[in-house]
């Protein structure tokens, strides 16, 4: 299982998204994605990617106007 | 979720290819196919030798601060945002052969972003199902 870390800091919508899906096509199940994101988006969308892919959503908080965003890859086979 | 989209870019003015872009990247983020059909002035900027952007009249007067504003955000473009879109999921762009015919464009002076020319009646059924969009 491995961490992969996203660094989105400073993309504009779907920027933070379109990195999270690269990173995750690469990911296994089990890995943990941790997304980090300042677009004031990001936090419903990366909801509703979490909600439509059907992975988990394991923390999703802001901070100093930085959104981190902890996925576990469960969707994929 | 839909099927898939299906885009229609008609207009020419600069600040619509904006959401062309975010949405079709969207869906491709989201697994949803898209179909682009650039017709209409629009079809200027799919080709290699591109007009100058024009913005809307009526707001001339904030779009260099809007474009300003893009760029501070890191929006990379919206050709770059929709080659970026083509990578990641099932998108086609199609220019419609009429409007290429009646403004004396061939498929080589096409941008290389496009996938092909083509009539109404292809595209309309090729997309049959998908949620429409009129840009």
């Amino acid at each position: 299982m491995a961490k992969i870390t996203v660094d989105a800091r400073g993309m504009a919508c779907p920027g933070p998204i379109t990195m999270l899906v690269r990173a995750y096509r690469k990911a296994k199940k089990g890995d943990i994605i941790e997304v980090l994101a300042t677009d004031p988006g990001f936090e419903p969308d990366v909801k509703a990617w979490v909600e439509r892919t059907g992975n988990k959503l394991v923390e999703l908080k802001k901070e100093d106007g930085v959104i981190k965003a902890v996925i576990e890859v469960t969707a994929k086979d | 979720m839909s099927k898939g989209l299906a885009i229609i870019m008609f207009s020419g003015e600069a600040e619509k290819f904006i959401p062309l872009a975010v949405l079709t990247q969207t869906a491709a983020n989201l697994g949803v196919p898209v179909r682009i059909f650039v017709t209409g002035y629009a079809m200027l900027y799919f080709l290699k030798e591109k007009p100058e952007p024009r913005v809307t009249k009526e707001f001339e007067d904030v779009a260099p601060k809007v474009m300003e504003g893009l760029k501070k955000i890191g929006f990379p473009g919206w050709l770059e945002v929709l080659r970026e879109a083509k990578e990641t999921g099932d998108v086609k762009i199609y220019v419609c052969s009429m409007m290429a015919e009646a403004a004396g464009v061939k498929k080589e002076d096409l941008d290389p972003i496009v996938d092909d020319m083509v009539g109404a009646t292809y595209f309309m059924t090729s997309t049959e199902g998908y949620q429409v969009i009129f840009i």
